[in-house]
Formats: C-alpha cells, structure tokens, sequence
C-alpha cells in the first residue's frame, strides 16, 4: 500500500452524495450484467438504457453536467433507438431465441475476472483513500496559446466551461470530429444503401 | 465521495463489457458490449477530471460520446450488410475462414 | 434591446487560438480533396472510360505531399513548432510519416481503378473513403495531444472498416468487416482505457504537458502508469497486427478487397506506429524500462509467429497477412531500442515498406480476376510465362521482403537490426534474423511457383499451367507496379537520400507558443 498521504482526507463524507452513489452503482452493474446474459436482444438493448441512465446521474454527481445531458440526449436518444432500428432490421425475434452465449463464454468470464481483478488492484493500490474535492466546479485553466496575457475566461457554469474550452484549447478535436462523422455517414450509407 | 468508489465501478462496468464481446453470439449484443465499455471509460474520465480540476476528462468524455455514436452508426451497417448475405447474424456461423 | 447585446457581448469575450493553416494544410488538402470528390461524383455523369475518381484522389494525394516541402524547409530553419493550442505538432517526423501515407493512397488508388471497373463496382466512394482515412492517419501523425490521437485513430479505423466491407456482394468482405470491426472497436476501447490511466496519473493528455510531468515528478507509484502503458499498447498493437493482437490480420486480409489490403498493409500500419513512436519513444521516454520489455516480448512473438505460421499457407493472401505481421516485428524492433537510431530505422523500414507490400498486394489484386478468388499457390504456377513482366515484379516485391541485397528491403532489415544490437538487444537481433530466414522459405515458394515447369506445379482441376487465362493487367496498375518496383530497387542502390531523411525526421515534442 501507498504510504502517501490520502488526499484530500479533510473533505468531509457527505452522506447523501454517497447513498445516491451506491444506489445508482448497483443499478447499473445489474443492468450490465444483464444486458450481457439476457436472451432478448430488445430486452438487452432496455437494460442497456438503465446503465446509460445511471452513468449520466453519475455524471450530475461529479458536476459534469453538459456530459450528463449529452449523455442522455446522444446515448439514450440516439444510439439506444439506432439499437433497436438494427435489432428490428435483421428481424431478430422479439420473444427471444435459444441461446445469446457462445461456447466459450467461460473463457470470458475469466478473463473478465482477471482484468477486474488487475485493475481493481493497481487502482486501489494507487488511490487509496483519496477523496474528491469539495469544489467540484471547474474553471477553464488558461488555454496554452493566450493573447493578452492576465485574461483566464472565467465561466460561471460548467456549460460554458467547456463549451469555452471546446472553442479554444479542443479546436483541433472538435474539427476532427466532424471529419469522422462525415465519414462514418458516408461509409454506412455505401453499405446499408439497397442496390 | 472517494475517488475509488467511481474507479471500481468503472472497471466492473469495463470487466463485464469485455465478457460480453467475446461471449455474445449476436452481432447487435456484442456492439452493446462495446458500448458499455467506452461508458466505463467515460465515467473513469470524468471522475479523474474532478479530481484533478481540468476540464480535459470531460471534453473527452463529450467526444468518446460522439465516436460512439459512429461507431455504433458502422457497425449496424456492417451487421445489416452480414444479414444481407447469409439471413443471419450470428457471430458463430460467421467465422468462414480458418486456419 | 442594444443594451442587453452589448452586455451579452462583453461576458462572452474568448480566446480563441490561432489558426496555422500552413501547418495543417497536408490534412486539409485530403478532406477537402475528399468532401471535393464526394460532391463532384454525385453530380457528374457515370461510366466515363477513364477513371476520373482515381486520378482525382492521386491528384490530392500529391497535392498533401508538394504541401509537405515547404513545411519540411521550415521546421529545418526555424526547428519543429505546434499550432492550435498545442494539439497539433508540427515536426520532421510528421511530415516524412504524412508522405509515407499519402503514397500508399497513390499506389492503392492505381490498384483500386482496375478492381472496381473488374468487378462492376460504381461510385467514388472508395476513394473518398480512403481520403478521408488517410486524413486520419495524417492527424495521428501529427498529433500532439492524446484525444487528437484518438481521435485520428478512429477516422483511420472507421474508414478502413466500411472499405473491407466495400465488396457487398461478395459474402467474405463483409464477414472480414465485421471482423474487423469488432476486435477494432474492442481495441479502441482499451486505448481509451489507457488515456483515462495516463490522464489520472499525469493531470493532463497533452503529451507535452504529460512528458514534463514525467519529467519533473517521480511518481511514489507507477503502477498506474504502467497499467496505461499496456492498455495503450494494445490499441496500437492492434492497429499494426503484432501478435498477440494479430488474429484478425489473416482473415481480414484474406476477405477484405485486395487493393484495400494495399493500403491496410502499407498506410494504416504506418499510421500506427506513428502514435506508437510518438506516444512511447518520446513522450514516455523516461518511463523506457517499464514498457521496453513488453514491447520486446510483443516483437519476438511478431517475428516468430509471423515467419512460422506465413510459411505453412496455402493461400497466398493470407500467407502475405502472416509475412505483414513478421514485418511488424522488424518495425517494432526500432520502437524497442527507443532511440534516435531505432526511431530513423523504423521510419526507414516503413517508406521502404510501403512500396514493397502495396506492389505486393497489387499484383495479388490482378492475379484473383474477376470475383477477387483466385490466391491459392496454384493460381501462381506458371504466371512466368503467362505474364512475365508481371512476375518479375513480383519476384522484385517478395526478394525485397525476404531482405536480398540490391533491394531497399535489404537495408531497411539492417538498419533495424542494427539499432537493436546498438541497445543491446543481442537475442531480439538474432530471433529477427532467424525469422528472416524462415519467411524466406515462404517467398522462394511462390517465385518457383511461378517459373516452376508444368510437370512440377500444382494444378487445380487438371488445367494445365501454362495454359491459365490470360490476365489483364490495367493501365493504373501497370504504372503503380513500376512506381513500386523502380522505389524498391531505387532505394536498394541509392539508399542515401531516403536514409539521411529518415535520420532528419527525428520527433519531438515542443509546446506551444514558442
């Protein structure tokens, strides 16, 4: 174990925050492990919206929450609906089918195992005991390139934090962004388009 | 709230998307498989960012969201092209080649 | 009503970087060559003889590289810079990797005109799918931050996905796209993994704001640290099919489109290991002997695997898939030795390369005729006499793979090697050479294939040898070949011009502002 300090050991343990987090956390490791067994596709793709929700009220937790609602507006609105056009698409039953699991499932779950177990290991050996920050509400740190110098964009919210950083210091992501979703309309309209 | 506490969620959430994508025999639930991997990743960003106080995790976070979403756009298209040919997306039957 | 405007307009006071558009023009000029294409395909008429699309894209492709002059003259005089808030760098190895891509565009542009007409496949969307990836092997390249990279890793990746699924009635290609695409997307993932681990580390993704870090903190506890290195190491193992991320190399090269396994072979794995020499050798410098061992083991699987299981192949195809990954190995024998001298072998192992394998796989694409089935061994008996020019191309490609003197593959094996012996890697040296000797095996068994007598070939279906099917070889191919073959034997004998530049193209980091 770490023999340094814990950090931020003086923030003190904020009882809701922390039922809210546990609630949430169970929720979702429920709903993964059902989205990965269950034999409905459709019921699958339902459960999957439970992990989504929960990681976006995660999300709110940590203050983040322009990703919360993009969270919910892109993974749930879109990709979650995307799913089910997919599923419909390839007419897969809606009662469910003989059996969603390979063979070597087994195999899978060990080495789901051994990854948890490795990481679970280095991160609490890492983190220990460390705690968040009271303050959660970030402020844009000075982008690298600056033109008069003194002036930090002070954003009053989180929206405005990162939309600022998006237009400044992610210009270059953000551009590339679009390139890959051109691309990624084009490819899937070269395959999916009938003859 | 610990730091920790969002980090083993990740990593469970990570653990059981990693089962699903090699144990799931459908094409559309192995893509679902992914998807809960690349969440597992966002919360872990967005978790380091707070404890750091930059805003990186989370822009990151934003654009993870918006690759995801074109991933899973492709991957339908390559299931459906799949469908197209043999009737069925079953990863299964699908492993032509050998050797 | 002003008033309020006024108000809106002072709170809203941002600054917002400046733009070097000469920095970027190299990734500009292919997206927009791209999106250029794409509008001028939809409206122009279809089934013209010549092949419009394909001497639009080289005409891009070219265009990114006469963009690279200039640049390369001034990061000589002034030294190396960043633009965009330091998410974009600017340096010699950027630039000779942003040519080495462009080119593998070239060549695999040439082969794809003849496939595309040979099968009956219309549009301009291969083409503008290739742009558009190549685009994201160029901000890989570039790239100086870790979301830049992924994110040029996903351009790259999702292009390169729908290409191998491209031929839509062939029920392999869209099976190799599925392969693909799920043990791509389950790699990207990881990599995300890995940049969310170096980010909790480091407080940053920036990777030069990550190397002063590393630079000014020890940290109490690496472990972290370490666990990003290996989850990195598996999205970009992946990307350039080092074992034991390669089991999807044979299957999709063997489904995939033959001139898209050009540019898979060629583009996409030069792109590959440019982040993986930009993210390990430089900016993880430091951390050197915590990932030089597992990138040592990862190279000595690759060189073996490669060799072995290349040389017990039927299928020419996917015995070319198995040789790509022993090359991986060669390559990643440059990263390995994490110098200066490794860093100037891999770039000259990768130009070399390039021109080998994309030749290579475009002489497959004209020997599979029509339904891009025809690879097996015996398709090859007798090609000697058939089509002689082709053949002697191919003999060229595969003595310059197996390393014979003469050819640039000769050199670019020996400059590997000898930065692995610089660091001391004598038994990583030695596996190479042994590896060297086995895929050998491999490339003399197609060459006597194809000059073999017909009482010696194999024949499929009692068809006599000699008596094959003429094979058309296109115009666009023909001259892609000679392109490949004159570069490869070029650089076999005058070898300076593209060594001294691969020693220029050294990576470094530089923030911005300077």
């Amino acid at each position: 174990m770490t023999l340094l300090a814990t950090v931020n050991s003086d923030v003190p343990f904020n009882v809701a925050q922390n039922v809210g987090f546990g609630v949430i956390a169970v929720l979702m490791v429920t709903g993964a492990l059902r989205v990965v067994t269950t034999n409905n596709v459709v019921h699958a793709a339902l459960w999957l919206v439970l992990v989504l929700a929960g990681a976006a009220a995660q999300f709110i937790l940590l203050a983040a929450e322009f990703v919360a609602i993009t969270q919910v507006l892109v993974y749930i609105g879109a990709i979650v609906v995307l799913f089910l056009f997919g599923v419909m698409l390839t007419r897969a039953p809606i009662r469910g089918e003989a059996g969603l699991t390979r063979s070597n499932w087994f195999g899978g779950a060990l080495v789901g195992v051994l990854l948890l177990g490795l990481l679970s290991f280095t991160l609490l050996d890492t983190f220990g005991g460390d705690r968040l920050p009271a303050d959660t509400r970030l402020t844009l740190r000075p982008a690298a390139v600056s033109q008069a110098e003194g002036t930090e964009p002070t954003a009053g919210s989180n929206v405005g934090a990162v939309s600022d950083s998006i237009f400044s210091r992610y210009l270059i992501p953000f551009e590339a962004v679009s390139v890959l979703l051109t691309a990624a309309l084009i490819g899937a309209i070269v395959l999916a388009r009938k003859e | 709230m610990l730091l920790n506490q969002f980090l083993i969620l990740s990593a469970v959430l990570f653990a059981i998307g990693v089962y699903g994508v090699i144990a799931r025999r459908n094409g559309v639930a192995v893509l679902m498989s992914i998807e809960l991997i690349l969440n597992a990743v966002n919360i872990n960003l967005v978790a380091f960012s707070a404890m750091t106080g930059t805003l990186a995790g989370q822009v990151f976070a934003l654009f993870v969201i918006a690759i995801a979403a074109a991933e899973v756009g492709v991957g339908l298209a390559i299931v459906l092209v799949i469908y197209r040919n043999r009737r069925s997306i079953d990863l299964d039957e699908v492993d032509l080649m050998r050797g | 009503m002003v008033g309020l405007l006024a108000q809106a307009g002072e709170a809203a006071r941002l600054d917002t970087p400046e733009v070097e558009w000469t920095a970027l023009a190299p990734v500009l000029v292919m997206i927009g060559g791209a999106v250029l294409l794409m509008v001028v395909a939809a409206l122009a008429p279809r089934g013209s003889r010549v092949g419009w699309h394909a001497i639009v894209t080289i005409a891009v492709a070219v265009a990114a590289i006469a963009t690279v002059v200039p640049q390369w003259n001034r990061v000589g005089d002034d030294g190396p810079f960043s633009v965009v808030a330091g998410s974009v760098g600017v340096d010699r190895f950027s630039l000779f990797l942003t040519v080495v891509i462009c080119a593998s565009v070239v060549i695999a542009t040439l082969f794809t005109d003849g496939y595309l007409r040979r099968e009956g496949l219309e549009g301009a969307e291969p083409y503008v799918l290739m742009l558009l990836s190549a685009s994201g092997g160029l901000i890989m390249a570039s790239a100086n931050d870790l979301i830049v990279m992924f994110l040029g890793l996903e351009i790259l990746s999702i292009a390169v996905y729908v290409l191998a699924g491209m031929h839509l009635r062939r029920v392999r290609s869209g099976e190799a796209a599925i392969k693909y695409f799920v043990l791509g997307a389950f790699s990207s993932a990881f990599f995300l993994y890995g940049v969310a681990m170096v980010y909790g580390a480091t407080g940053s993704t920036n990777l030069v704001e990550v190397a002063d870090f590393l630079a000014r903190n020890t940290l109490a506890d690496s472990g972290l640290l370490v666990a990003g290195f290996a989850l990195l190491l598996v999205g970009f193992g992946f990307k350039v099919a080092a074992v034991p991320f390669h089991s999807w190399t044979p299957d999709v090269y063997q489904g995939s489109p033959t001139p898209i396994v050009s540019y898979m072979a060629s583009g996409v794995k030069a792109a590959g290991f440019a982040g993986l020499l930009r993210v390990f050798v430089v900016t993880f410098g430091d951390y050197r002997l915590d990932w030089q061992p597992i990138v040592y083991w990862v190279a000595v699987l690759s060189l073996l695997v490669g060799a072995v299981l290349a040389v017990v192949q039927t299928d020419v195809k996917r015995a070319m898939a198995y040789s790509s990954i022993n090359h991986a190995g060669f390559i990643l024998m440059g990263v390995q030795a994490a110098s200066d001298r490794g860093v100037s072998a891999a770039l000259f192992y990768l130009a070399a390369y390039t021109f080998m394998v994309a030749g290579t796989f475009g002489v497959l694409t004209v020997v599979g005729r029509r339904g891009d089935g025809h690879h097996q061994l015996s398709d090859y008996a007798g090609l000697g006499r058939r089509e002689p020019l082709l053949a002697l191309a191919l003999v060229v490609f595969l003595l310059a793979q197996a390393g014979t003197p003469l050819t640039s593959g000769f050199l670019a094996k020996f400059y590997v090697i000898d930065a692995a012996i610089e660091s001391r890697s004598f038994w990583l040296a030695l596996v190479a050479m042994l590896s060297a000797v086995i895929s050998a095996f491999l490339y003399l068994r197609i060459i006597l294939a194809m000059y073999g007598s017909s009482d010696d070939a194999e024949t499929a279906d009692g068809a006599a040898a000699t008596a094959g099917p003429r094979l058309r070889v296109p115009a666009a191919a023909g001259i892609a070949l000679v392109i490949a073959v004159v570069a490869t034997i070029g650089i076999g004998l005058v070898p300076d011009p593209l060594s001294e530049t691969a020693r220029d193209a050294t990576p470094e980091l530089v923030a911005s502002g300077d």
